[in-house]
């Protein structure tokens, strides 16, 4: 059933050795480079743990234990990060999977490809700016002499403008909105190629058994979208937490930090602009900490569940 | 075949070029400049150096023993064209040295010098402003105090009195900047007012036939009415846009905008971060953001706020936004430090705006009629907080004091502030500097700044006259030049309030700060605090605070609950503990003064 079953296992033997020479040189390298630069930089964790400063280093920092971990839990202002990070993390991963799917099947449903495919490129092209584009724009419709307002009044929906972004409970709406904005045709394009790779002739069985457009998506093309859905679901939850830098930063203002900031913008504060590393280390290893045990129990549900999963 | 060698040797040929392009990367800032195939550019300059050096005996240096430093300056500021700018070559025929200047940009200085700490490659000179501490705990900065007893920069050993170099001193008993403003020689001219105020677009004064204004309502009072006989204004390109009756600018350090004016409607001066009252008893602080007058200042903006007169966007605009919004000429006020919004003159004049009486008049208001205000400082303020510093990673850190030292000799200051004699002002009979029109119109003209002028503004300076004793240090303090230099609506609002200077305008209590207020500036303790000390944590967090809550409570529909909300947040940061803090040190500035 699995694939261990149909590969044969071969013994290590010093001519298969030989004979997968490049292999290996290769895996060395990426393993090497693995090493470097993912495993090495942990070697700082240690910083969370001592009193870290440049002038003394690792080796003659004061040692404190998990005195930074108890500062972090204990400061109101860490604790709303973790908030906002989450709930900024959870209306993205939801919505954009949502909108993701919707959109591919909506474009799988135009049959005219000479519509489809401009509509297609054009979708995914925001993906290509970069955010201080993104939140440039965003600025500039939003402000209070901006189009949206502009319209608003004209209209007559509003009797006066409205500064969107010193209102707190608008600041969540108005990240996630940049996100799918941004990132809509880019996330759709990998379900549209799972689309593809289902076999046509369930469609066409379909048909003959009478199965309409509608009943076609319900029955064929989701249930076909399952298995690449859960995956990318999986791995996006470990990606949770990295909802917010940018955005975030480039879009917040004092007025709604209460809402804005988030543990990559607490973890700059601290470590750059307090210049306490160790604080800034410690709220870094929190944050990966969560990220790794959100992945374990999704890929265990999935497993639980005789899903499709990551490992 | 073939074509593989080919694809491999070329491949070869470019990791190693770009091998070698990320070494040469990693090499020594202070490299000598090699002539950049622009020798004639150099060459027209050093003519018309000739014709400004004062001083003919000085030795030139070649163009090749010209040594690049850098600079960083942890606040904004303008880019010249470093290595084609006329003056620049002049200077560094002079000096030695070429100094190539970069400037905070889309982030706050705390994290600027935060990344610069973090990443180990520092500038040759360095103004950290807020994050001059950082730099110094870091050990990264030069101690001064050998080179200043050394003699042989005496321009900087006598830039202070040892009683004011005294005050610059660290923990560790050294000297490692020096701060480059407010430091008059001579006379001082005392024209400007380079200081905080409530600013009023000239054009809203000659509307209402230049009326007293002399407080916070009667100041609202006449922008609303201008408002609304003027709803409508037009840029420089004819494009209609509303006006902004006031704007106020929340930016990270830039909050002193909306958070101190209570101090100065209470008619103290400007010790920034406290109250000091002296009034019949022993000097005590007195915290600003609690008295009656912050809340009466606030109820008014957050009245103000309502009714549209308060900008909408105040609460989330840039530094850059709003000065933007300055040079469109539709603000009609604001309140703010001179030095902070200056730059919008060029603007204004280039833009032709000026000629509509867009510039800004300075109103010393109080929160009551009849007070005294204290807006305008007489005299020197020495901040010790902050200033220019030369690190560690300077190559030459001799060079560098010398072309510091060389800052401050008076043709250099001139080429500095004045520019090329001819080109950028003339002499007359009796020797005074003055400037055409046309001149000024250069002057103020972008480009011609970036490849002519360069001040070097973060570097030492001085105010006041110069060395001949007619000219003042910097041409807008030139009476003469000053008031020549002024738009036609300016002109004539002076000439409405009897003013012949800014200060006049303003009206506020002539006296020395230096000898009525011997512990004068305050805030030149309080920038310094970090979290070490309980104070400094308290400080912190009341900064943090108030940069959160101050726009929410202009912003409010009820007032006085988020007030209160406010009030109880500000509580939490404990305050007392800063204040506590401030006795101690105002206690030990007049223990000191005293001892003197």
């Amino acid at each position: 059933m699995s694939k261990e079953a149909t590969t044969k296992r071969v013994a290590i033997s010093k001519k298969e050795l030989i004979k997968q020479r490049p292999l290996l040189i290769w895996s060395a390298i990426f393993f090497v480079y693995g090493f470097i630069f993912y495993y090495l930089p942990l070697g700082g964790w240690i910083m969370a743990f001592q009193n870290y400063k440049n002038k003394t280093g690792f080796f003659h920092s004061k040692w404190v234990g998990l005195e930074k971990f108890k500062f972090l839990f204990s400061d109101v202002t860490f604790l709303r990060v973790i908030r906002n990070t989450f709930c900024m993390g959870a209306l993205n991963l939801v919505f954009s999977t949502v909108l993701a799917i919707t959109f591919a099947i909506l474009l799988n449903e135009v049959k005219v490809t000479k519509i489809k495919k401009p509509i297609q490129t054009v979708s995914y092209l925001p993906h290509f700016l970069s955010w201080i584009i993104v939140t440039g724009i965003l600025n500039d419709m939003l402000s209070s002499t901006g189009i949206v307002n502009e319209l608003l009044v004209k209209f007559g929906i509003m009797d006066s403008t409205v500064p969107f972004f010193s209102i707190p409970w608008l600041f969540w709406p108005i990240v996630t909105f940049a996100h799918l904005w941004k990132e809509t045709g880019w996330n759709a394009i990998i379900y549209l190629s799972a689309i593809t790779s289902i076999d046509p002739t369930l469609y066409e069985a379909g048909s003959i058994d009478g199965a309409g457009r509608w009943q076609k998506i319900k029955h064929i093309t989701l249930p076909g979208l399952r298995p690449t859905i859960i995956v990318l679901l999986i791995m996006n939850m470990g990606n949770l937490l990295n909802v917010g830098f940018e955005v975030q930063y480039l879009l917040g203002n004092d007025v709604v930090k209460s809402v804005s900031d988030t543990i990559d913008i607490y973890v700059l504060k601290w470590g750059i602009s307090q210049s306490d590393y160790s604080l800034g280390t410690a709220a870094g290893i929190f944050k990966s900490v969560v990220s790794i045990a959100i992945i374990l129990i999704a890929n265990s549900i999935a497993k639980r569940h005789g899903e499709e999963r990551l490992f | 075949m073939k074509r593989k060698t080919v694809t491999r040797l070329l491949s070869l040929g470019l990791s190693v070029a770009l091998t070698l392009a990320c070494l040469s990367g990693c090499g020594n800032a202070a490299q000598t400049a090699a002539p950049a195939g622009d020798d004639a550019a150099p060459a027209a300059a050093a003519d018309a150096g000739d014709t400004a050096d004062a001083d003919a005996g000085e030795t030139e240096v070649a163009a090749g023993d010209i040594v690049d430093f850098t600079f960083f300056g942890g606040m904004p500021g303008v880019e010249i064209n470093s290595g084609n700018n006329e003056i620049q070559d002049i200077i560094a025929q002079k000096t030695g040295v070429r100094l190539k200047e970069t400037w905070l940009t889309g982030q706050t200085v705390a994290e600027a010098i935060g990344s610069i700490i973090a990443s180990g490659t520092y500038p040759d000179l360095i103004d950290g402003g807020d994050g001059c501490v950082d730099l110094y705990n870091e050990g990264v900065l030069v101690a001064w105090d050998e080179y200043l007893e050394s003699g042989k920069y005496p321009n900087l050993t006598n830039y202070y009195t040892p009683a004011e170099w005294d005050q610059f001193r660290q923990d560790d008993g050294k000297i490692y900047w020096c701060n480059v403003f407010q430091n008059t020689k001579g006379e001082p001219t005392g024209t400007a007012h380079n200081d905080e105020a409530f600013w009023v677009q000239a054009r809203v004064l000659e509307w209402d036939n230049y009326p007293e204004i002399k407080t916070l309502d009667q100041y609202f009072d006449l922008l609303e009415r201008y408002a609304a006989a003027n709803p409508k204004t037009q840029d420089a390109n004819g494009n209609e846009m509303d006006v902004i009756p006031y704007t106020c600018l929340c930016d990270d350090w830039r909050y002193f905008c909306i958070e101190n004016a209570p101090q100065f409607l209470d008619g103290y001066p400007n010790d920034g971060s406290v109250i000091v009252d002296f009034d019949g008893k022993a000097p005590t602080i007195v915290d600003y953001n609690t008295t009656p007058t912050a809340k009466e200042y606030f109820k008014k903006l957050n009245e103000e706020y309502q009714k549209g007169i308060v900008d909408k966007d105040f609460g989330t605009q840039k530094y850059d936004d709003y000065i933007t919004k300055l040079s469109n000429g539709n603000v009609l006020g604001m309140c703010d430090q001179y030095w902070d919004f200056q730059q919008i003159n060029d603007a204004l004049r280039t833009s032709g705006l000026e000629e509509q009486g867009c510039n800004f008049v300075p109103l010393g208001l109080t929160i009551r009629e009849g007070m005294e205000n204290r807006w305008h400082t007489y005299g020197d303020t020495l901040n010790v907080a902050s200033g220019i510093a030369v690190t560690t990673s300077c190559s030459d850190p001799d060079l560098a004091f010398s072309f510091l030292n060389a800052m401050l000799d008076q043709d250099i200051h001139n080429l500095r502030f004045w520019g090329v004699e001819g080109v950028d002002y003339l002499v007359d009979d009796d020797g005074l500097f003055y400037r055409t029109d046309e001149i000024r119109k250069n002057i103020s003209d972008p480009k011609y700044r970036a490849d002519h002028l360069c001040f070097y503004s973060y570097l030492p300076q001085y105010g006041g006259t110069s060395d001949d004793g007619i000219n003042a240090n910097l041409p807008e303090e030139q009476p003469s030049e000053f008031f020549n230099g002024l738009a036609a609506p300016m002109q004539k609002c002076f000439t409405a309030y009897g003013a012949k200077t800014y200060p006049d305008l303003i009206g506020s209590v002539k006296e020395d700060v230096n000898e009525t207020h011997p512990w004068f500036p305050m805030w030149s303790y309080s920038n310094n605090l970090d979290t070490s000390t309980p104070g400094g944590v308290a400080w912190t967090k009341m900064g943090e605070t108030k940069h959160e809550w101050l726009p929410k409570v202009v912003m409010s529909s009820n007032f006085d609950s988020e007030w209160e909300n406010y009030m109880k947040a500000y509580a939490e940061c404990k305050p007392e503990d800063f204040l506590n803090q401030m006795q101690e040190e105002l206690d030990r500035r007049i223990a000191a003064k005293e001892a003197q």
